[in-house]
C-alpha cells in the first residue's frame, strides 16, 4: 500500500500502531500479537476458511474474522476472550476429527518427542510418524496454544492414497485441512494453477485435473506450495525426516544468474533444506526447482570427490594437501606462456575467479585464462558487455504493459521470470511469444508466433523492422520463419503504439550458428529508450567473470586488455610486468588449434573425453569421467563463502552453511582461491597471502569499481561499471539452409554446475530428465516406427550419434531437439553424442533412423 | 447433418472467463460428457489452466467426466429416499456394476448417477433408468430390474 499514514488501535489492553489499510490480523502480527490462523497468509488473498482468527471488536456484532476485516482507527479488539477460546477449541476439534492427531493429543506426547528422531531403519517404531516432525506444523502450534488434550468427536480417516510418485515432494492429503493456501499460492502468486479444489462437500480434496500426476499437470516443482502448507500434507522428500533445524543462513542460489536469496537450514552441521527468503528483492519469496530442491544432493552425493589425488607411476593415489600443492607447483614451474592454459567455470565465486586470473597473469605470466561462459555467450563478449550496460531489472517485469518473450520456456529454468511474466499478465499486460516449440508460456500468450526452428531471430528482426522502421515488405522473413501474414499482423497489433516494451530473450537461442539477425535486432532494440531487455544466459556468475577479467581479452574492472591506465594500475598493485600474449581460449582448445602442455581446469569440464595435453589438473567437486593427472578437491557452495554477481549486477553474498572439520568422512576440500594461493606461495610469488575470502574481496574492491568491501555487501541493485572498449564483432549470417529430412536443433543444457551436469546427481531431476535424448514430435515418431525410450541414430555426413527418443508434442514436426550440456561430468550417456555436438552448423540437416533397422 | 463436436461448439464463444460454465454445459450437451480433450480446448481458449477448469467443473454435480453408458441409472438421494435406504441401493449398484457413482461400466452399458429428488417421494426409494422410474426398490427388486437391462436391449412396459 502506497499510503504511509498510520492508525492507532487497541489489542486487548495494548495500544498499538499499524499502517492504514491492513487487516486486523496483519496489524496484530506486525505488533507481535498472536492470533491463531490456519488459512490466511500474508502473500495470499484472504480465504476465511478456518475461522480460527475470530476476534471480538467493540461495536461489531458476533465474531468477525480478523483476516478479512480491515483495521480502523480507534478499534478495540479482543483476541482472547473465554467465548472465543471455546469456539476455537470446538473448531480445532472438528479439524482434528478429520486429521490424524495422535501425535498432537497423545498422553505420551511429551515423553515421546525427544525419541522420535532415531535411526530410521532400526525396525522399532518410535513415535507416530504421520508427518514430518520438523517443527513447521502450524496445526501443532494452534493445538498447543489452545491446550487441547482430548477430542470429543469421532475420528474419521479420509483414506486417500498418499501421493509419492512425483519427484521432490510427497503429498498426503489425509493430513490436509483444506485451508487452500497451496492452491492460492499456485494460482495467485506462481500463476501456474496446478492445484484446485476438486469435488465438493465432504469429498472435497486438493488435486490436479483428472488426478494426473504433477509432472503431467504442468507443475514447476518450485515448492512454493510446501512452504505455505500449515500441516505435513505437503513435504519435501529429502529433508522431511531431518527434524527441527538447528539454524539457518541467508545465501545466494548458486545455480543461475537470477541469484535468488535462499535461507539454508542446517541440522547437525549438515545442510538440510533451502527455502526462498520471504521478502527478498530479487526473487520476491520464490525459487525454482534447482535452488529449492537440488542443493543437498549435488553437494552430498556419494560420488563427491573430497580428497586430493594424483597419478603416480600409473597408480591413482590419495595425497596430502602439501604433497598435492608441491606436485602442482612443480608441473607449473618454468612453463612458457603458450604452454599453459586455465579454464574456469562461471559458477565460481568472485573471489575464486579473481584469484584464478591473478594467478595466471602473475604466476604464469600469461593471459591464458578463459571462462567456459564463453561457450554460452552466443553473439560474443562485446555484445554481452553492451547488454550489461543497460539496467536489467527482474522486478520491473511485473510492471510491464507489453512483453515480448523470445525462445523462452520457464518451467524448469529461470522460473522466477515466468512468475513475474504471469504477474504482469494478471495486471493486464499483453504477452507475445516467439518460439519454435510450445513453451510453458504458450498457455498465457496473447499471440504465439510459432516459427521454424532456429528462426526466432529472423522473426524478431521482422518485428523490429516493422515496429520501428515501418517496413512492410517482409515476405522473405515470413517465408523463412514459416509464420502466416495474419499472425504477424496480430502480434504487431498487440505491440504497436505501446509506450513501453519488455523484451525477454531465452538462453537457448543464442547458440545457433546463424544468430546474426537475433544479435543485430536485440542491439537495435537496446538503443531504444522505452525498451527494456532481459537477456538470459547460463552460467551463474558470468557477469562476475566478465567484471573480474576471467577472459584473455578482459582485465579486472571489465576493461579491454589494451587499456593503458588499468594495466598500469594492476602492474603497480601486483608488482609485476603485465603479460602481453593473446592467451589461449576454450574455442582454440576445443578445436584442437592449441595444445597446452599443462591444462588446469577449475570447475570446468567442457569435454567428454580427456583433452589433449601432457599434464591435466582438475580442481572440482567431482572427478571427471576421464583420466586426470592431478585432482584437487574444491569446496561446494555449501562449504565455503564468497560472493556472486547476478544478472542485474548485484553483488550478493553466498556464505556456506557447512563448516565441517577435515576427516575421513567429510574429506579435505578447499575453496578454489585457497588452493590457487597455496600453489602461488609454493612458487614464491608474492601477493597471495589471503586468509579468507573476505581478504580477496577487499582486494577486488580496490581494483574493480562497483565491488563492495567485505562486510558491506548490501544486496542492493548495483550497476557495475562496464566499459565497452571491446571491439565490436560483426556477426556473420550463414546462407539459408536447404531442408531435407530432419533438422537437428542443438540447444545448450541448463543444468550444469561447475564441472557436472546436476541431473546426474539429483534423483528428482533424473525423473523429470528434461534434457536427455532426442526430442521429437509424436507424428514423426509414428512415421519412424519408434516409441518413447527406443534408440535412434542420427547421422550428418560422417558424424553420427545414438540416444533414446523422447516423444513430446511441444516439438514441431520435422525437427529433432538435442541438448548439449555445458559440462559433461556425470553424463556418461551423452558422451556418445560428442560427434554431433561438434557439428559445424546448428541447426543441421540430418538423417534419422531407428537403431537396428 | 453436420456432427457437432466440442471444438465446433466452442468456436462460437469469446475468450472471456465468464464463459467457462456455459462452455462446459455446451460441451456436455453435444458430447454427453467433459473429456480431457475438451478441457484442453477450453483451457487454450480462455487461458485458464486445465486443473482450474477441472476443479470448477467437479464442483457442479451436473458435469460428468466419462462417456455416458447405453443406459443411465439415477439413484435418488433425496430426503425421503435417503430415509428409506437410498444409500444401500446405491451401494448395491456400485458393487454390482463395479463402478462408483459418476462413472461408466467398462462395457459401456451403464452409467451410474445420484440425483436429489425425483419428485415421487411417496414411492421411495426410487431409481430411474433412462426415462423409466422404478419405485419402492429393494435389493431383490433391483437385481430383477438390472437383469432385464443386461439381457435385452429393448425394455418394454410390462
Ligand atoms: S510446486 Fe509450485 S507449481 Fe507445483 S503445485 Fe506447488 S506451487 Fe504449484
Ligand atoms: S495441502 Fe496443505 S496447504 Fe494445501 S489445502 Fe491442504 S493443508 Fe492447506
Ligand atoms: S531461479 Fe536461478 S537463482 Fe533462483 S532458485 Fe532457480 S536456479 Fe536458483
Ligand atoms: S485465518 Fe481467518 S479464516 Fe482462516
Ligand atoms: S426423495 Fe426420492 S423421489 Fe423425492
Amino acid at each position: 500500500m502506497a499510503n504511509n499514514s498510520k492508525i492507532k488501535l487497541t489489542f486487548n489492553t495494548r495500544e498499538v500502531e499499524a499502517p492504514e489499510g491492513v487487516t486486523v490480523l496483519r496489524a496484530a502480527e506486525l505488533n507481535d500479537i498472536y492470533i491463531p490462523t490456519l488459512c490466511s497468509h500474508k502473500d495470499l488473498s484472504p480465504f476465511g476458511g478456518c475461522r480460527l482468527c475470530i476476534v471480538e471488536i467493540e461495536g461489531m456484532r458476533g465474531y468477525p474474522l480478523s483476516c478479512s476485516t480491515i483495521a480502523d482507527d480507534g478499534m478495540v479488539v479482543l483476541t482472547e476472550t473465554e467465548a472465543i477460546r471455546e469456539i476455537r477449541t470446538e473448531l480445532v476439534q472438528l479439524i482434528l476429527s478429520e486429521h490424524p492427531s495422535s501425535c498432537l493429543i497423545c498422553k505420551e506426547a511429551d515423553e515421546c518427542k525427544p525419541f522420535t528422531k532415531t535411526v530410521r531403519k532400526s525396525g522399532v517404531t518410535t513415535g507416530c510418524r504421520y508427518c514430518p516432525n520438523d517443527g513447521q506444523c502450524e496445526l501443532q502450534d494452534v493445538v498447543n496454544y489452545l491446550g487441547i488434550t482430548e477430542l470429543s468427536y469421532p475420528v474419521i480417516y479420509k483414506e486417500h492414497e498418499p501421493e509419492r510418485m512425483d519427484p521432490f515432494f510427497d503429498r498426503d492429503y489425509n493430513l490436509c485441512i483444506l485451508c487452500g493456501r497451496c492452491i492460492r499460492m499456485c494460482q495467485e502468486v506462481r500463476g501456474t494453477s496446478v492445484l484446485a479444489f476438486n469435488f465438493r462437500g465432504n469429498k472435497t480434496r486438493v488435486g490436479t485435473a483428472f488426478g494426473r500426476n504433477h509432472i503431467e499437470a504442468g507443475c514447476e516443482f518450485c515448492g512454493a506450495c510446501i512452504n505455505v502448507c500449515p500441516t505435513g500434507a505437503l513435504a519435501e522428500k529429502a529433508s522431511k525426516w531431518d527434524g527441527i533445524p538447528d539454524g539457518s543462513v541467508i545465501a545466494t542460489c548458486p545455480y543461475c544468474a537470477i541469484g535468488c536469496q535462499l535461507e539454508l537450514f542446517h541440522k547437525d552441521g549438515w545442510f538440510s533444506k533451502a527455502v526462498p527468503v520471504h521478502d527478498s528483492e530479487v526473487n520476491d519469496g520464490q525459487a525454482c526447482l534447482k535452488g529449492r530442491f537440488c542443493m543437498g544432493e549435488v553437494s552430498h552425493h556419494f560420488e563427491r570427490a573430497r580428497k586430493p589425488m594424483a597419478r603416480i607411476d600409473g597408480y591413482w593415489k590419495e595425497q596430502l594437501w602439501d604433497e598435492a600443492i608441491e606436485k602442482a607447483a612443480e608441473k607449473l614451474k618454468d612453463l612458457k606462456p603458450d604452454e599453459f592454459a586455465m579454464l574456469i567455470s562461471p559458477d565460481c565465486t568472485n573471489e575464486s575467479l579473481f584469484t584464478a586470473q591473478k594467478f595466471v597473469r602473475t604466476v604464469m605470466q600469461s593471459n591464458s585464462i578463459d571462462s567456459t561462459a564463453r561457450s554460452s555467450l552466443g553473439g560474443g563478449l562485446p555484445f554481452w558487455e553492451r547488454m550489461f550496460q543497460k539496467p536489467i531489472k527482474i522486478q520491473e517485469i511485473k510492471k510491464a504493459k507489453t512483453i515480448l518473450a523470445i525462445g523462452l520456456d520457464t518451467r524448469f529454468n529461470f522460473s522466477i521470470i515466468g512468475v513475474e511474466i504471469r504477474k504482469a499478465i494478471k495486471a493486464g499486460a499483453r504477452l507475445v511469444t516467439i518460439n519454435s516449440r510450445r513453451s510453458n508460456l504458450a498457455q498465457y500468450s496473447h499471440c504465439w508466433l510459432q516459427v521454424e526452428p532456429a528462426t526466432e531471430g529472423i522473426m524478431l528482426d521482422a518485428l523490429v523492422k516493422s515496429l520501428f522502421n515501418n517496413a512492410t515488405d517482409l515476405k522473405k522473413e515470413l517465408k523463412l520463419s514459416g509464420v502466416k501474414k495474419e499472425k504477424l499482423a496480430d502480434a504487431l497489433e498487440l505491440l504497436k503504439g505501446q509506450d513501453d516494451l519488455m523484451v525477454i530473450v531465452g538462453p537457448r537461442i543464442f547458440s545457433y550458428t546463424d544468430n546474426a539477425d537475433l544479435i543485430s535486432s536485440i542491439t537495435e532494440l537496446s538503443k531504444k529508450d522505452n525498451v527494456s531487455i532481459i537477456p538470459l544466459y547460463y552460467g551463474t556468475n558470468t557477469r562476475g567473470a566478465i567484471d573480474l577479467g576471467a577472459f584473455p581479452e578482459i582485465l579486472p574492472g571489465a576493461v579491454f586488455k589494451g587499456d593503458e591506465k588499468t594495466t598500469k594500475k594492476l602492474e603497480s598493485a601486483w608488482k609485476v610486468k603485465f603479460p602481453k600474449d593473446d592467451g589461449i581460449t576454450i574455442d582454440k582448445i576445443q578445436a584442437g588449434e592449441c595444445r597446452p602442455k599443462v591444462l588446469y581446469l577449475v570447475g570446468a569440464v567442457p569435454f567428454a573425453q580427456r583433452p589433449d595435453c601432457d599434464y591435466l589438473i582438475v580442481q572440482d567437486i567431482y572427478e571427471p569421467d576421464f583420466d586426470v593427472d592431478l585432482y584437487l578437491p574444491a569446496t561446494s557452495f555449501l562449504e565455503s563463502s564468497g560472493t556472486l554477481v547476478n544478472m542485474e549486477g548485484r553483488v550478493q553474498d553466498a556464505p556456506g552453511v557447512e563448516k565441517l572439520p577435515d576427516s575421513v568422512m567429510y574429506g579435505r576440500a578447499r575453496p578454489d582461491w585457497w588452493i590457487l594461493s597455496q600453489i602461488a606461495k609454493q612458487l614464491d610469488v608474492a601477493g597471495f597471502d589471503y586468509e579468507s575470502s573476505d581478504n580477496v574481496l577487499d582486494e577486488i574492491s580496490d581494483l574493480a569499481d562497483g565491488f563492495p568491501k567485505s562486510g558491506r555487501i548490501h544486496r542492493k541493485m548495483d550497476t557495475l561499471r562496464v566499459e565497452t572498449v571491446l571491439p565490436e564483432t560483426v556477426p556473420v549470417s550463414a546462407k539459408p539452409r536447404k531442408k531435407s529430412g530432419f533438422l537437428l536443433v542443438m540447444q545448450p543444457g541448463g543444468y550444469s554446475y561447475r564441472g557436472v551436469d546436476i541431473t546426474s546427481k539429483v534423483e528428482g531431476l533424473q525423473i523429470l530428465n528434461p534434457e536427455e535424448g532426442f526430442h521429437l514430435n509424436s507424428e514423426d515418431a509414428k512415421e519412424l516406427g519408434i516409441t518413447e525410450g527406443e534408440k535412434l541414430i542420427v547421422t550428418a555426413g560422417d558424424k553420427s550419434g545414438t540416444a533414446c527418443a523422447r516423444i513430446e508434442d511441444e516439438i514441431p514436426k520435422g525437427a529433432i531437439y538435442l541438448f548439449k550440456p555445458l559440462a559433461f561430468g556425470g553424463l556418461k550417456d551423452r558422451c556418445d553424442l560428442e560427434q554431433l555436438f561438434r557439428l559445424e552448423t546448428n541447426p543441421c540437416p540430418v538423417e534419422v533412423k531407428k537403431v537396428g533397422v | 447433418m453436420v456432427v457437432k463436436t466440442a471444438a465446433s461448439v466452442l468456436e462460437k464463444f469469446s475468450t472471456r472467463r465468464e464463459n467457462l460454465i456455459p462452455m462446459l454445459q455446451k460441451v456436455q450437451e453435444v458430447e454427453g460428457f467433459i473429456s480431457p480433450e475438451s478441457i484442453k480446448l477450453i483451457s487454450d481458449k480462455l487461458r485458464i489452466s486445465e486443473n482450474e477448469i477441472y476443479g470448477v467443473s467437479t464442483f457442479y454435480a451436473q458435469f460428468r467426466f466419462t462417456p455416458p453408458g447405453e443406459h443411465s441409472i439415477y439413484v435418488c438421494m433425496g430426503t425421503a429416499c435417503h430415509v428409506k435406504g437410498g444409500q444401500q441401493i446405491l451401494n448395491m449398484l456400485e458393487y454390482e456394476l463395479g463402478i462408483k457413482e459418476g462413472q461408466t461400466t467398462e462395457d459401456g452399458r451403464f452409467d451410474l448417477n445420484r440425483v436429489a429428488c425425483l419428485g415421487c417421494c411417496a414411492l421411495a426409494p426410487v431409481i430411474k433408468i433412462d426415462d423409466k422410474i422404478y419405485s419402492q426398490m429393494s435389493v431383490l427388486k433391483l437385481m430383477d430390474v438390472l437383469e432385464k437391462y443386461t439381457q435385452s436391449v429393448e425394455v418394454t412396459d410390462e
